[in-house]
């Protein structure tokens, strides 16, 4: 840490000072400086670049540009902020991709949200937005939204437009002699979901993949900045249903820090409780996913039927099976009745009997070795320099996992261990997931077990403790927070303005941008037959995709 | 020749075939309902990976404006006869994402869908109940209400 402000304090910064445990925060005085700070970063051992979050000052004038720099293996994080001036023309940054690999689409993104200029950017192209915004900056504050929807089928025919447009180049652009072919891979893939590769192909060889998303683009990020704090929640959720609690708990999270409250013992166990149930229904999921991918339906079958028992007891507890909206700032949502444990223990008992023979079948099966094995290697270095985490980050032997590394709710009073694979390959990724179910059900055993003495004991109370009251109108301020989430980090930045009763900018870090990043790296050189396999190795949800 | 022409009605509607195609999140509770527990293919329905075989198209959840065109292709692309199932809140009306102006908020205005199911995601037994609604008008011999109306006959896609 010491050495990472000694390298600020070089430059011209208006303040260097920690944050938090493992954060060092600062804020760079001239943009003139920021490649020499981070070339410098890099050399320190600072190897990723999580991700790039402008917040629009309308009032001050000032574009605010936040860079959240990790460490994976020393566990030291920045948090580098910069003002630019908010006019268009000089509203311009030097680019960190030729330096940090993984700020790439981070600052497409914030290019074609904001309206931030990246210099020297090697592929400065509109992201996630769809075609009619071109030119434009929806997530400014003075972008009216309101005039650009007003007729919406115009903007649906401009969208047309645009992609028969891109087809019809397609035809000329490609030598008739060659054998080479752009395809479209999705939107209606059964295996993709709503996004579209677009595959260059020679014959039946990937020369290269360029992914075209935003098919599910709702701009939560911007929908959040319109509801108040307890109300955001539910477009937090919706970032993917797969696994919605962690997610709620990280927004809960940097709405207490703000707000400085403390939520009680009770509740940070309920969201460990709860967060894993979403994360075992979530790799319960992805196994399957990564087995129908290849072409065999009945893993996922299987998976489905055990996992009906976990959601049973999101049901029991909050009445939905999926959308829970049951963690929110100040605690978790609803009260315990401990007879919904009973669901829970059925769970594990189900979950207990049957893991088994999926191990047998399915992870030790002869035939999915041969297949997965050599496909979709990334190396660690690879995982430093493009950002990646979770578990693809953890099968190329990268020991990170939020949990451990900064412990939020309960976490810090549970004994986890890092697991990892070695070669990081699909097959790794998907006896990671596979090992971390394992690992899940073991924290929801012990969680259990620890609320159900502490409530015979008489330390918490189930119908009272949940909840600790966090005030409607929050003091100007801003917080990051990070969790583990089923697909990995995911970091959420809130800013609130004087007397607040709505966020005024939360920025989604989401683990599913970075690793659709490194399709294309995968995949070249590759055959048309390993799209899916690669794809579904890589555990990724459109929903947080595009956000 | 009224009693064969009421057996293909029942035939048809017996054999339900899903294009395979998801807009939004409430395709979840779908994966739910063909899973072991609900399995609606004691009901006879199918997902097929192609247009081309399908009888009923799913609106999954919401539409955003970018996936409305390929929605549209996907139905256009459909055999005669095909019907229209709306899942979730967000395909009547935008549900949660009501506010959010980059998502459709009248897509059934559009492609309008013979029967609607209500929820956030819609339960796995409620979306079963509505495809057993689909089968009771097939039944019934009612033309779906795509074919009746909608912006989608008049827009380019």
């Amino acid at each position: 840490m010491q050495s990472i402000k000694d390298i600020l304090n070089s430059f011209d910064c208006e303040f260097v000072e920690d944050y938090k445990k493992v954060w060092v925060k600062a804020k760079l005085n001239s943009k003139d400086d920021l490649l020499s700070v981070a070339k410098k970063l890099k050399e320190n051992g600072l190897r990723s670049l999580s991700t790039v979050s402008p917040t629009d000052f309308l009032e001050d004038n000032i574009m605010e540009i936040n860079y959240f720099f990790e460490d994976l293996d020393t566990k030291r994080n920045l948090w580098l902020k910069l003002d630019l001036p908010r006019e268009s023309e000089t509203c311009n940054i030097e680019s960190l991709t030729p330096i940090f690999p993984s700020a790439n689409w981070h600052e497409r993104e914030a290019y074609s949200m904001f309206g931030v200029d990246f210099l020297n950017h090697p592929d400065l192209r509109d992201i996630i937005k769809s075609e009619d915004f071109t030119g434009k900056s929806p997530f400014r504050k003075d972008f009216d939204w309101e005039a650009h929807e007003k007729d919406n089928l115009t903007n649906v025919q401009t969208i047309v437009d645009a992609f028969k447009k891109e087809q019809a180049e397609n035809e000329v652009d490609l030598d008739t002699d060659s054998s080479e072919t752009i395809l479209n891979w999705g939107p209606t893939h059964p295996a993709s979901g709503p996004i579209r590769l677009r595959v260059h192909c020679d014959g039946e060889d990937i020369i290269g993949i360029d992914p075209d998303i935003g098919y599910v683009w709702r701009a939560l990020e911007h929908l959040i900045t319109k509801k108040d704090f307890i109300g955001a929640i539910v477009s937090v959720e919706r970032l993917c249903f797969m696994d919605n609690i962690n997610s709620m708990t990280a927004y809960a999270m940097a709405v207490e820090e703000i707000a400085d409250v403390k939520i009680t013992p009770f509740a940070s166990w309920m969201r460990v409780l709860l967060g894993e149930v979403a994360r075992v229904s979530s790799h319960f999921m992805g196994l399957g996913m990564f087995f129908n991918n290849m072409g065999l339906h009945t893993l996922a079958m299987w998976n489905m039927d055990t996992r009906e028992f976990f959601l049973d007891f999101l049901e029991s507890y909050s009445g939905a099976r999926i959308a829970t909206a049951s963690v929110e700032p100040g605690g978790v949502r609803y009260g315990l009745d401990m007879a919904m444990f009973n669901e829970l223990q059925l769970a594990i008992e189900k979950f207990d009997s049957s893991i088994g023979e999926v191990e047998a079948i399915f992870v030790k099966n002869p035939t999915m070795k041969l297949r997965a094995v050599d496909v979709g290697v990334l190396s660690a270095q690879e995982i430093h320099e493009f950002g990646l985490s979770g578990i693809v980050a953890r099968a190329s032997g990268v020991k990170t996992d939020i949990r451990i590394d900064e412990p939020y709710a309960a976490y810090a009073e549970l004994d986890l261990d890092y697991i990892i694979q070695k070669d990081g390959s699909a097959k790794d990724r998907f006896e990671m997931l596979f090992h971390e179910l394992k690992q899940s059900v073991n924290i929801i055993k012990k969680a259990k077990k620890k609320i159900e003495e502490n409530v015979a004991s008489g330390e918490m109370n189930p119908t009272k403790d949940h909840m600790v009251k966090v005030p409607k109108k929050l003091p100007k301020g801003e917080a990051i927070s990070r969790v583990e989430w089923a697909r990995g980090e995911v970091l959420m930045h809130l800013v609130t303005q004087e007397k607040a009763k709505t966020p005024y900018r939360l920025k989604i870090r989401a683990p599913s941008f970075n690793h659709t990043m490194m399709l294309d790296h995968l995949l070249q050189g590759q055959t048309l037959s390993d799209i899916p396999l690669i794809f579904g190795s890589l555990y990724i949800c459109q929903g947080d995709l595009d956000r | 020749m009224l009693k064969i022409l009421d057996f293909f009605d029942y035939a048809k509607s017996e054999s339900l075939w899903m294009a395979h195609f998801c807009t939004g999140c409430c395709s979840l509770e779908m994966a739910a309902a063909m899973g072991p527990r609900y399995d609606w293919e004691r009901y006879g329905y199918l997902p097929t990976p192609t247009p081309r075989q399908a009888d009923v198209l799913m609106i999954t959840g919401l539409v955003s404006k970018k996936i409305l065109p390929a929605l549209l292709r996907t139905y256009a692309q459909m055999p005669e006869p095909k019907y229209i199932v709306a899942l979730g809140a967000c395909s009547f009306d935008g549900g949660p994402y009501n506010d959010s102006l980059s998502v459709i908020k009248n897509p059934t205005e559009i492609l309008p869908a013979d029967v609607f199911i209500a929820g956030c995601p819609p339960k796995p037994e409620a979306i079963i109940e509505g495809l057993e609604e689909v089968k009771r008008k097939i039944k019934e011999g009612i033309p779906s209400a795509a074919s009746q109306g909608g912006l989608w006959q008049e827009m380019e896609f």
